[in-house]
């Protein structure tokens, strides 16, 4: 690889290094059963049929993080889990 | 005005060389069987034509890919991703996968993959050969429909006729899929394959669509199958960047395929008949989930991928969906939505509950009775839904309807004025007789 290239490339490469990572989910599994946004309150909010809409932002707080484990823990669908 | 349209005769367009239809083929307003009867190329016409099959093992894989990125081929089959990066980032997963062809046209009113599976069979077949070698994949699957019969027999009978030929060739397998909207959906189909439902499936991954333990498996739309098969055969120099689209008229369909230098006026006037000898007031493009465009808009746009998008919309599936100015747009598309909310996979909440919401909030609308509560309420569950399903079936459905809101306007008002328009013309899309 010449240096140009190399140089390219890493350019390229995504920027993104963050461990912090996202809560999300898996809508085809969730039941709308609502016990993650009592537990989550900061990052999760029930939409019109009471199926959560999860906050699009890193989980950068202990605090998010906190919440996010706990909601994602407490799941009983197994539709929520945190990634990247 | 109206003696264009009542004069021009159907034909070809545009000043590129063809690569797949001297003619357009006219089909009925429903089913995949040409009304004007179709010239299937059997094996021994492909190989007269194209010559023999070139070896894409190894370093004619190479190749093929460098060719495939140099003609910056995208999917056909409306989500216009690249092809050689779908490829790349399955040959990462190892060989021993699995390559689909995928001729399920999902789309109600399109019947491009369908024509082209009936007249040119062995291009797709070669290009699904192609695609095995190149990503070391193993076995090959022709996805098509249930219901799609004459599309059945033509490809059965390629690969008999491939059979005879001696071809050495990896198996390829023909499945059939259930006749609905989303067995087309790449994500279904790899479940079905990994013993699962033909249902849409939520991906972490989506370079990684398939499950951890099963083959990797590679789709491609049969339309981009057919392209691959082009390059393969005769390289990427010669490829031209034309399109097929189907146009919708009350009483039939025409597949047609054009140049990018063709405009969606000049495709209208040639493919489309208009029940009242004017042009449309708008044009529903790219599928039932893609965008309506006011004619005046749209009427210059080139009918290709880039210029489309420059246009802010989206080729699609290739759909060109003229409303008669006689019809309603509003009731067209409230009809549509509804069609949509139903074909859910119904998987997903914000799919299941909150579709069906807006397809009943769109049918007031309609049909006049639509408070401004629910105007709001409307505004809000769209909102509430976009970006929330497991696939993009949802998303379709409501960007169809956000541009009707838009493009009809005036007719928006009209009807929340509590006045239907009891507009003449109705049902112009064509959806299946008996919804699954």
């Amino acid at each position: 690889m010449t240096p140009p290239e190399a140089v390219l490339r890493q350019a390229r490469a995504p920027v993104d290094e963050s461990p912090d990572p996202h809560l999300r989910i898996d809508p085809s599994l969730c039941d709308g059963v609502g016990i993650c946004s009592h537990l989550a309150p900061d990052l999760i909010t029930v939409d019109s049929w009471g199926y959560p809409i999860l906050t699009p932002a890193r989980l950068t707080r202990a605090g998010d993080r906190r919440q996010a484990t706990a909601a994602v823990a407490a799941c009983p669908k197994k539709a929520l889990y945190l990634g990247h | 005005m109206n003696d264009v349209l009542a004069a021009h005769p159907v034909g070809r367009l545009g000043g590129t060389s063809w690569m797949f239809f001297s003619a357009p083929a006219v089909l009925p307003r429903h089913g995949t069987e040409s009304l004007t009867g179709i010239l299937r190329q059997d094996l021994l016409a492909h190989r007269q034509a194209y010559g023999p099959r070139p070896s894409c093992a190894g370093i004619g894989g190479e190749r093929l890919l460098a060719d495939l990125e140099a003609v910056a081929l995208t999917g056909r089959g409306g989500g216009h991703f690249p092809t050689a990066a779908k490829w790349r980032s399955l040959m990462q997963a190892g060989a021993g996968g699995t390559v689909v062809a995928n001729g399920a046209e999902g789309e109600p009113g399109s019947a491009k993959d369908a024509v082209l599976l009936q007249t040119r069979p062995h291009l797709v077949l070669d290009a699904l050969v192609c695609a095995m070698e190149t990503v070391g994949a193993t076995e090959g699957v022709l996805w098509i429909h249930e219901g799609a019969w004459a599309t059945a027999r033509s490809v059965t009978l390629a690969l008999s006729e491939r059979a005879a030929a001696g071809l050495e060739e990896p198996p390829v397998r023909v499945i059939l899929a259930p006749d609905r909207y989303l067995s087309g959906e790449g994500t279904g189909i790899i479940r079905t394959l990994e013993g699962g439902p033909t249902l849409p499936r939520f991906v972490t991954n989506p370079a990684r669509p398939w499950s951890d333990g099963h083959r990797p498996v590679l789709v491609n739309n049969v339309e981009t199958m057919a392209r691959i098969g082009l390059v393969a055969l005769r390289g990427g120099e010669a490829y031209q960047q034309t399109s097929l689209v189907t146009v919708i008229s009350a009483t039939h369909r025409v597949v047609a395929e054009v140049g990018p230098d063709v405009s969606v006026e000049q495709a209208v006037v040639a493919f489309w008949t208009s029940p009242d000898g004017k042009y449309p007031q708008a044009v529903l493009v790219g599928g039932y989930g893609g965008s309506w465009a006011a004619w005046d808009g749209v009427r210059s746009v080139s009918i290709d991928v880039a210029a489309m998008r420059a246009a802010g919309l989206s080729l699609g599936a290739g759909l060109i969906g003229p409303l008669p100015a006689t019809a309603c747009g509003l009731e067209e598309s409230a009809r549509l939505v509804r069609y949509l909310a139903g074909q859910s996979a119904k998987q997903c909440g914000p799919c299941v509950f909150g579709l069906a919401s807006v397809s009943e909030l769109a049918d007031d609308l309609s049909a006049g009775r639509l408070s401004a509560a629910g105007r709001r309420r409307l505004t809000k569950f769209m909102a509430e839904i976009s970006g929330r399903g497991a696939c993009r079936h949802p998303d379709g459905a409501l960007r169809m309807l956000t541009s009707a809101l838009e493009v009809f306007a005036p007719d928006v008002a009209h009807h929340r004025r509590g006045r239907t328009c009891d507009a003449p013309a109705f049902d112009v899309m064509p959806l299946p007789e008996v919804a699954a």
